[in-house]
């Protein structure tokens, strides 16, 4: 297992470093301190953090304050508050949407407990605020075969969004990549996204479905009517189509978004599950073209996934 | 091919034990009987299990009341409930936690947590959990924080080999974001009643009978 990178608040340094020499004992963890929300918030936007746990009394604020912090920076990463606060008196007021799991801090045998929520936590993605598929582990595994450095400045990506925007007179058209916590965009004819987090991209549902995924109007869908993200991007109306390797895995969507709800034809969307197809199969030629280069001589492996 | 027992087992119903960790979306009308199903499949069935109730639609006692009336053993040290209505109130006498709304799903967890945590703590090895209903919270809170809500309680479910059952009425929410949550669970018990008979059946959970079983209740 790679090495996780834990935030620890906590403003009892006593406290603080137990904790951090337990999570710190099986050699693969490195703890980042912190004392108070503010320094919290200040490693939070230093370094890509695993895994949050925090004490629930801060000089400053709560660990909820500091849970919040973690759902604006990096939404996915797992918070934990590991307290003695009972849970009668944690004031969740204000902060009834960051969830968070909670261990009391006065059981024994707590922090071994903790150690293990932290491991669990990670590998689990269990605080993500969206759907997950089936096998993500190794749709991540397939996804690294696709995504190489230069993909972004791949011409071939900017002529076929802007291809789609003008066939089908929408505001955006785009090529994205969802990796573990966000899409990325390689391609963006009508707007200049470069990432978006996972939670508040219409793509990471596309990516679940076999076909292709149509919202005519974000405003009346469940999934996405509360989703002010969307609206600031000016995205009212969606269609996307899963990006899908020959081994079956599902690494990004090409799609359209449009500033008003609207329809889109069947002959529309056939069209764009062709324009999905070459923009796989660009991805596809890539792939062998750096295995190829990357191997010399050996044969093109596979794409990352398990048959 | 499991040749272990399954953990979790259910009497009178016609579905077959389940492993440890498993979480089951259980779907229905809310009047048709969904109530008792769930309440059913939280029937302790060996004094070591524990049962764990998040209350959402019906409050705490009620909820306690209604378990005793099937059969369900009430032994505090082991059973509790987490209660999401509005009206909900604490009650250290039956082990029932209030959070005050089902649009606090920040509190929901942590209580959800922290009674899990002191059940095990007095000796339930395993622990069923049931959900009654998830619909409140889609309807009260935002779909990013149900996602982020399910994941939680599903995922500690799951590494501490409990058993979950979430019911959901798929007449409070729209077919696709049914869909998307049934993604966080293993399998999916559908009950339906026709020509005034229920039924339920079972998918995605391996050897299970694959036809629409009936089934009786005594509501």
């Amino acid at each position: 297992m790679r090495e996780l990178t834990v935030l620890c608040a906590d403003a009892d340094e006593t406290e603080r470093a137990v904790t951090r020499d337990a999570l710190a004992a099986d050699g693969d963890v490195d703890v980042v301190e912190a004392s108070s929300v503010d320094e919290a918030t200040d490693a939070l936007a230093g370094e890509r953090v695993d895994c949050v746990v925090t004490a629930y009394d801060l000089p400053d604020g709560t660990g909820l304050d500091v849970a919040a912090q973690v759902r604006e920076t990096s939404p996915d990463t797992p918070c934990i508050l590991f307290t003695d606060v009972s849970p009668d008196r944690i004031d969740t007021d204000q902060r009834e949407d960051v969830v968070v799991e909670y261990l009391p801090r006065d059981m024994p045998g707590a922090r071994e407990s903790l150690a293990r929520m932290v491991g669990n936590t990670v590998t689990e993605r269990t605080q993500v605020g969206y759907p997950l598929p089936t096998a993500e582990d190794e749709r991540l595994a397939a996804l690294e075969q696709y995504d190489r450095p230069g993909l972004e400045a791949a011409d071939a990506f900017d002529r076929l969004t802007t291809l789609a925007r003008n066939r089908f007179g929408v505001d955006v058209a785009f090529v994205g990549l969802i990796d573990a916590h966000e899409e990325r965009f390689l391609a963006c004819a009508g707007s200049e996204w470069e990432t978006l987090s996972r939670e508040d991209s219409m793509c990471t549902h596309t990516i679940l479905e076999d076909e292709l995924l149509v919202v005519e109007d974000t405003h009346a869908d469940d999934r996405f009517a509360d989703n002010d993200r969307l609206d600031e991007l000016d995205i009212r109306a969606y269609a996307g189509v899963p990006l899908e390797t020959p081994r079956g895995a599902t690494v990004g969507a090409f799609c359209l978004t449009h500033d008003e709800p609207r329809t889109f034809s069947e002959d529309e969307l056939a069209d764009l599950t062709l324009f999905a197809a070459e923009a796989m199969d660009q991805l596809e030629l890539r792939r062998r073209l750096n295995d190829s280069e990357s191997e010399g001589t050996e044969t093109a492996g596979t794409d990352g996934e398990d048959a | 091919m499991s040749i272990q027992e399954p953990t979790y087992t259910f009497e009178n119903l016609p579905i077959a034990g389940v492993d440890a960790g498993t979480n089951l979306l259980v779907t229905g009308p809310a009047l048709g009987g969904i109530r008792e199903l769930t309440l059913r499949m939280l029937l302790r069935r060996h004094s070591r299990e524990g049962a764990l109730f998040v209350a959402a639609d019906v409050d705490g006692r009620q909820t306690l009341t209604d378990y005793q009336a099937l059969g369900g053993d009430v032994d505090f040290a082991r059973v509790g409930v987490v209660d999401c209505t509005e009206e909900g109130a604490d009650d250290d006498s039956c082990n029932v936690h209030a959070v005050g709304s089902p649009a606090d799903l920040t509190g929901a967890g942590i209580e959800f947590s922290s009674l899990y945590e002191r059940i095990h703590a007095n000796g339930a090895s395993r622990v069923r959990t049931g959900i009654y209903t998830l619909s409140p919270f889609v309807v009260y809170a935002p779909a990013k924080s149900v996602f982020r809500f399910v994941h939680t309680l599903t995922g500690r479910i799951r590494v501490a080999d409990g058993l979950g059952v979430c019911a959901i009425d798929p007449g409070t929410v729209d077919d696709q974001t049914l869909s998307s949550i049934a993604q966080a669970f293993d399998g999916k018990i559908e009950l339906r009643e026709s020509d005034g008979r229920r039924k339920i059946r079972v998918r995605g959970l391996p050897d299970q009978p694959d036809d629409w079983q009936p089934v009786e209740f005594e509501h």
